[in-house]
């Protein structure tokens, strides 16, 4: 099964996408700081999707995807930046970091399925 | 400076409620949440809303309490420089409500950045792809 990272600082938010995703045909790690999702990954963890939080202490989200894409195994990895944040320029600026997409919370459990679904290309 | 004083403590009881508020709202929801898990509930889209309430209201909370603190961290230099120098504290006092200017605009703007599809009611409901 293809492997799915959220990150995310707010145990309550892990909650809620745990909810949505837990009858997909995925595994699901989630992590509550980016720098011990990074360290995993550094030490040979390869999600094929990652979805984060931008806002969180210690390494936000845009620290935490430069690191992604230092990274041999993950310098390709579609990554969805998971925000309350709405501005342009942010999104601009994940998408030149090599952002695969951006989605506001709060979410909608569908269109998070169907985000997941698409960029893995699970059968619909 | 008494009443600069009860203004600082009045500041740290807000605070003190919001980190409650952060604290227990997070543990109501972390609770019901469980129960779903545990007795597999699918949850819909109102459901999903409802429960990424509380992180916004802590994004929302923690924002305010980092306002609070910084109106505190002013408030105290004006005070000390009013008890050590009366001459330095008129100087202060144009000083001080420039920096509780600043900060309640601070305040101002996360409470819009925070607030993802609740602030922009026209924000689009489709997830953006790059």
């Amino acid at each position: 099964m293809p492997l799915v990272i959220f990150v995310d600082d707010s145990e309550t938010a892990l909650a809620s996408t745990r909810m949505v995703t837990n009858s997909m045909p995925i595994e699901v790690k989630q992590y509550t700081e980016a720098q011990v999702a990074l360290a995993e990954i550094k030490a040979g963890m390869t999600p094929d999707l990652i979805i984060t939080d931008l806002n969180m202490p210690v390494m936000n989200g845009f620290e935490f995807l430069k690191g992604l894409r230092e990274v041999a195994a993950t310098k390709r990895t579609p990554t969805l930046m998971l925000t309350t944040e709405t501005k342009p320029e942010l999104k601009q600026q994940g998408k030149a970091l090599g952002l695969t997409g951006w989605i506001v919370k709060p979410f909608n459990p569908a269109q998070l399925k169907q985000a997941i679904t698409r960029v893995l290309r699970l059968p619909a | 400076m008494m009443m600069l004083d009860s203004m600082d403590e009045l500041l740290t009881h807000i605070k003190d409620v919001q980190l409650d508020v952060i604290e227990l709202s997070g543990e109501s929801l972390m609770k019901m949440s469980s129960f779903m898990e545990k007795n597999e509930l699918e949850i819909d889209e109102d459901i999903a809303t409802a429960l990424q309430y509380q992180d916004i209201i802590t994004q929302q909370l923690n924002a305010t309490i980092e306002a609070i603190e910084s109106m505190q961290s002013s408030i105290n230099m004006f005070s000390h420089a009013y008890k050590s120098d009366e001459g330095l504290a008129q100087q202060s006092i144009a000083k001080l409500k420039e920096k509780l200017s600043v900060t309640l605009q601070d305040a101002k703007d996360k409470k819009s950045r925070f607030s993802g599809k609740f602030a922009e009611s026209h924000a689009d409901d489709e997830i953006e792809f790059f």
